[in-house]
């Protein structure tokens, strides 16, 4: 039960029309987007078709997108007292 | 005359700096099995930083200390002895300036501005009164207390109040094309929240009977 923790490191902007594919399969729309995949020998492939433009590493937890908002949001900066 | 002294207060290390553990892992010969990468990560677990004590006034030993965190969660870890000796000298100055953040965006204010957000504040109304949370500078004229990236909540104190929630005025684009005889017109009018800073307190709780200095609209 492990995942791969993917970012796109580099935008797909101006690469091959396969490199976008693999790109769009792994559900990277845009640049520092991180998405979550089960380890599997198809996915390290498509890593690998894509390996200049990702980040990856090992993680025993997916992230949700609300998980991922919430960690990436900056903090409010203020509490109302009145 | 002689030009004011700057002293800078140490920057206390950052823990917010995340390790740039992003990096192309092997894939393990059995895909699902443990992975040794795996193990070899959950050895490199990131540090937690956070000491309970509190450092005293009384010189001791220097040790190096680090931030609080943005999470409120983490309890702040204790200040720097250069910190605890110079903030006195912070607090006897009588005009403060406070660098506040608010979703982020720094703001830098006094007792008494009047300030204009770049967007309207969700889940406030006019007339209510906020404590700023994070502040990430607090100087005054000749002192400049740096937080790394913000500053220890005990040693400040700002409240603001919202005055109102104003509009721009509206303006037009007009988008159209070289010989195209149609034009779009798209109207936009923003809404503004704007807040006064009532007081900005400089607190060093540090100290027997903990001091303040108040600048107060």
């Amino acid at each position: 039960m492990s995942y791969f923790k993917i970012t796109l490191i580099r935008s797909g902007i101006g690469m091959t029309k396969r490199q976008n594919g693999v790109l769009a399969s792994l559900g990277l729309r845009k640049r520092m987007q991180t998405v979550y995949h089960r380890v599997s020998p198809d996915v390290a492939g498509k890593i690998m078709k894509v390996k200049e433009l990702v980040a990856v590493s090992e993680r025993e937890r997916a992230e949700s997108r609300a998980e991922i908002h919430k960690r990436r949001q900056p903090p409010c900066g203020f509490v109302v007292e009145a | 005359m002689l030009p004011p002294s700057r002293l800078l207060f140490r920057p206390l290390a950052s823990a917010a700096v995340r390790p740039a553990t992003q990096h192309i892992l092997r894939p393990a010969a059995a895909f699902g099995t443990s992975s040794v990468f795996r193990q070899q990560q959950q050895q490199q677990l990131p540090n937690t930083p956070t000491t309970s004590a509190i450092q005293p006034a009384t010189p001791t030993t220097t040790t190096t200390t680090t931030t609080t965190t943005a999470t409120t969660t983490t309890t702040p870890a204790p200040l720097s002895h250069e910190t605890l000796k110079l903030l006195p000298l912070l607090l006897s100055q009588p005009q403060h300036y406070i660098t506040i953040h608010i979703h982020a965006f720094p703001f830098l204010v006094t007792a008494g501005d009047t300030v204009t957000l770049p967007f309207r504040l969700k889940g406030v109304t006019p007339g209510q009164t906020l404590r700023l949370t994070h502040a990430s500078v607090l100087g005054s004229r000749d002192y400049t207390l740096k937080g790394a990236p913000y500053l220890d909540e005990r040693l400040f104190r700002c409240h603001a109040t919202v005055v109102a929630e104003t509009a721009e005025p509206m303006r037009v684009k007009e988008k159209t094309k070289r010989r195209q005889r149609k034009i779009k017109k798209v109207k936009s009018k923003h809404v503004y929240t704007v807040l006064r800073i009532k007081e900005v307190v400089v607190r060093n709780p540090f100290v027997e009977g903990a001091v303040e200095q108040v600048d107060a609209l």
